[in-house]
């Protein structure tokens, strides 16, 4: 198990590496450089050509990777461009927020599918079942900022202001700056809506996944035997049917985290949050192509780490999984 | 016996009570100390190093943590800041002001004139890489007469020096020598605690971006009482849906640049709401580009005619008489701005409606199109390019492209973001037209001046349309020059309609600008893009 661990986690370099150089190649291929944003009103050809020198920006894009890389080895993340602000330190503050954004939504999502598939597939072609499955369509659909709207429009400007529409209340002890409130059930307020917007899109996928998974286990041999064997229907379905149809849906959780990332961007745009789909979507509209870096190196080991938790996890779900 | 209330007593008893609870009216209007002023901004803060970011967004703190020499009202009157008074010389090359006693920087150090030479001096310093050095071009040198007096000398006569001083972009921010010489650039760009030390009403705090900006009350500004507030803090809410969503739910108390497109909506659903707007200063364009570089290289000072529009006379048929301008406003904007062909806005100092030189006239466009070479048998066809930053643009360039189609021309939209675009007008890449609002003008010098935008010999890289006519660089050096208002007037309206018969500078209408504050906000003076002062908000809760 061990070895398969150090395996897996030497493999996560190569690919992160990977990861980076596309982002890198492809970000100064787009047209534009962040010296425009940098200089604006004060924009003339020879203070643009300074400054690309002064970046480095002049030099060929492979030299500029392998520079960026030898920094980033040494821990060096880079400065923002435009504000020359710490990349890392700006990562950092930002992480906390889509983090528990991210961990919430999938928190929503299990809330949702959980039940509905699993009513689904025990009382399959009901009305329970035509309702799990239809609610489900709908939200796979429905695109997060839509949710979100919605979710604007009936929480927080119908209910007069009950939800916060937009910013962040950091949980205690989290605040990264002098000034910001700090409390759980502030933080409660502001993660709700978005948590819900970006959890309903990830809930109607797991149901549909996790409600044919179930399908097929309680049709398959050892259930019908726990059956038969008097266990009630509680044990049945929870310890034996649903803990092994679970694992193609934890596969897909894994894989549901880049999507969450993605929708993060989408989300927290939408509520005004200081977390990393805004860092990262302001980066890559403005060209700074450090911060871009910053994101895409840690959106890149967030997506690869879960995806190797995931794999563990199978492990928990079916001791018959070894790895070796 | 009980005594028993008669009816008059108990009204006198409820009168006097009413008027015990109920301050007098005029106590509504004595402005309130204290309380957190909560700012929306749509777009983030660039950097923080007040003498070089861009944006406006910038500036609207900088003009909070720093004071300035004058500033200018909404009627064009200048008012002393850190000078307490001023005067110019007759031949208008002398500028002597005299410095208050009580003016700090926010590290305690005194504003003398040492300081504001030194923060005259380093705008003018190329190694500054200041957007405003252009404008410090006309400046001979900066002599501290004593320490309350500084006289600035000029080179020639500059009618709108302390237009510039006041309120071209930022005006003159004035810094801290200490902290300036303390402090690198990239300390002041991220906002490193200490490194942005003003001497306005508000102190800066800190900056999380994606965030908030913070500032707080500055006990020892110079203006005895001021400022109200303790606090500012301004948001970034990039949605206009969620930023009035912020705002009806009362999370945040100004909004300090509003969509045009949402001003009805706001209207209706929070009539209490301050809309504050005035006349238009900024212009909408519809560019088109007049020169190329004959070598193909960028910026190459050997330009050749642009293939298409280097013919005044497609020039005058597309952005004279083949653009509907009141139809644009009337879809784009409902109404709500004004159709304008001159290049000095509504709102611009000496500006002149010219709307007469441009009616929408197709057969005329037509006619010249045809002259130009251009008919059925050779229709034209051009590229214009739009970008993402505002809805609005899009609109425009799809009933533009409407418009062509009705003189004969096809218009191919290109949509891209706000940097391609920036890059490929500042760079001289190859265009044919775009639509894009730019540089709010408080004078028509501001325009022209701003990096030089018109000045071909200085082959500025905002003079997007790259027009190689010298005479445009002598009228505005004649009329920066010209101190007598009347005849400056004249040389204005002379220039304005030089530019719409050239059309080098194709202005559609004006690009209005809002602003929103609860009904709670107190003694704001809207002064457009131009001057956003909290010193004398106060909250009314």
């Amino acid at each position: 198990m061990r070895i398969y661990i150090l395996r897996r986690a030497l493999g996560i370099i190569p690919t992160v590496l990977m990861i980076t150089f596309v982002v890198f190649v492809m970000m100064r291929s787009v047209p534009g450089d962040p010296v425009v944003s940098l200089l604006g009103d004060a924009y003339t050809e020879e203070d643009a050509q300074r400054a690309r020198e002064e970046y480095g920006l002049n030099k060929p894009i492979v030299l500029q990777y392998f520079i960026w890389l030898g920094k980033l080895v040494r821990g060096d993340w880079g400065a923002s461009i435009l504000t020359g602000r710490p990349v890392l330190q700006d990562v950092l503050i930002r992480l906390p927020v889509t983090l528990e954004l991210i961990v919430l939504s999938m928190g929503v999502a299990l809330v949702i599918a959980l039940p509905a598939a699993i009513i689904g597939a025990l009382r399959q072609n009901t009305w329970a079942d035509y309702t799990a499955t239809t609610a489900a369509m709908i939200g796979v659909s429905i695109p997060e900022f839509f949710i979100g709207v919605l979710l604007l429009l009936l929480f927080s400007i119908g209910m007069g202001g009950f939800l916060p529409s937009s910013g962040w209340v950091y949980l205690p002890g989290t605040c990264p700056s002098m000034i910001c409130g700090a409390g759980l059930w502030g933080n409660a307020q502001h993660v709700l809506m978005p948590a819900i917007a970006l959890g309903v899109g990830r809930a109607a996928i797991l149901t549909r996944l996790l409600r044919a998974s179930m399908l097929e286990v309680i049709r398959t041999e050892y259930v019908t035997t726990a059956r038969a064997k008097g266990l009630s229907e509680g044990p049945v379905v929870f310890k034996h049917a649903l803990k092994n149809a679970l694992i193609p849906t934890v596969t897909v959780m894994g894989l549901q985290i880049g999507f969450l990332i993605g929708g993060a961007i989408v989300v927290e745009t939408l509520f005004a949050m200081p977390g990393l789909g805004t860092f990262g979507i302001d980066a890559i509209i403005a060209r700074d192509y450090q911060q871009v870096q910053g994101f895409a190196l840690i959106t890149a080991l967030a997506f690869v780490v879960m995806n190797l938790l995931v794999d563990l996890t199978y492990t928990f779900l079916d001791p018959r999984i070894r790895y070796a | 016996m009980r005594p028993r209330f008669r009816p008059l007593g108990l009204a006198l008893l409820i009168a006097l009570a009413w008027l015990v609870a109920t301050p007098p009216p005029s106590d509504a209007q004595t402005p309130k100390r204290g309380g957190t002023l909560r700012v929306s901004y749509g777009n983030e803060i660039a950097n923080l190093d007040f003498h070089t970011a861009p944006g406006y967004e910038m500036m609207w703190v900088a003009m909070n943590v720093g004071c300035s020499l004058t500033n200018i009202t909404p009627d064009g009157k200048f008012v002393g800041d850190a000078a307490e008074s001023w005067t110019m010389s007759p031949d208008g090359l002398l500028y002597t002001f005299k410095l208050r006693k009580n003016v700090l920087f926010h590290d305690g150090t005194l504003v003398d004139a040492a300081a504001v030479k030194f923060n005259i001096d380093r705008m003018r310093d190329p190694a500054t890489k200041s957007g405003m050095r252009p404008f410090y071009e006309p400046v001979h040198s900066v002599e501290v007469l004593d320490p309350q007096t500084v006289q600035v000398r000029l080179k020639h006569p500059y009618a709108f020096f302390l237009h510039m001083l006041s309120a071209y972009r930022t005006g003159l921010i004035l810094l801290s020598p200490t902290s300036i010489q303390k402090y690198s650039e990239a300390d002041r760009k991220q906002g490193k605690a200490g490194s942005i030390i003003g001497c306005g009403p508000f102190k800066y705090v800190e900056w999380i971006k994606g965030s908030h900006l913070a500032m707080e009350r500055f006990d020892k500004y110079f203006e005895p009482g001021l400022p109200y507030l303790d606090k500012v803090i301004i948001r970034v809410i990039k949605d206009p849906v969620t930023e009035m969503a912020a705002f009806k739910n009362g999370e945040i108390d100004f909004i300090a640049s509003f969509s045009p497109e949402h001003v009805d909506t706001i209207k209706a659903q929070i009539p209490k709401a301050q809309i504050l707007t005035g006349k238009e200063t900024t212009p909408m364009l519809v560019a088109m580009k007049v020169t190329v570089p004959k070598d193909g290289k960028p910026m190459s000072p050997d330009r050749a005619a642009h293939p298409i529009f280097g013919d005044v006379r497609v020039r005058k048929a597309i952005g004279c008489y083949g653009v509907d301008r009141q139809e644009i406003v009337k879809i784009a904007f409902k109404g709500q701005a004004t159709p304008w062909v001159s290049m000095g806005m509504p709102g611009t100092l000496d500006s002149v409606n010219l709307n007469h030189l441009c009616p929408y006239d197709q057969a005329k466009a037509k006619a010249l199109l045809a002259e130009a070479g251009y008919g059925p048998a050779k229709p034209l066809t051009l590229e214009l390019m739009t970008n993402t930053e505002k809805s609005v643009f899009n609109i425009i360039a799809t009933v533009v492209k409407e418009q062509m189609a009705r003189i004969g021309v096809t218009a191919n939209i290109r949509l891209v973001d706000k940097v391609t675009w920036m890059n490929t007008t500042l760079g001289d890449a190859p265009w044919d037209m775009y639509v894009e609002d730019l540089l709010s003008l408080l004078t028509i010098d501001s325009n022209g001046y701003l990096s030089s935008a018109y000045v071909s010999t200085k082959s500025s890289a905002w003079s997007h349309p790259r027009h190689t006519d010298t005479k445009v660089d002598e009228y505005y050096e004649r009329y920066a020059k010209e101190l007598d208002v009347k005849k400056r007037q004249a040389l204005a309206k002379e220039i304005q309609e030089y530019m719409v018969d050239k059309m080098y500078w194709n202005v559609v209408s004006g690009s209005p600008f809002y602003m929103v504050a609860q009904p709670w906000m107190k003694g704001y003076t809207y002064n457009a893009e131009f001057e956003v002062h909290y010193h004398k908000v106060w909250l009314d809760k």
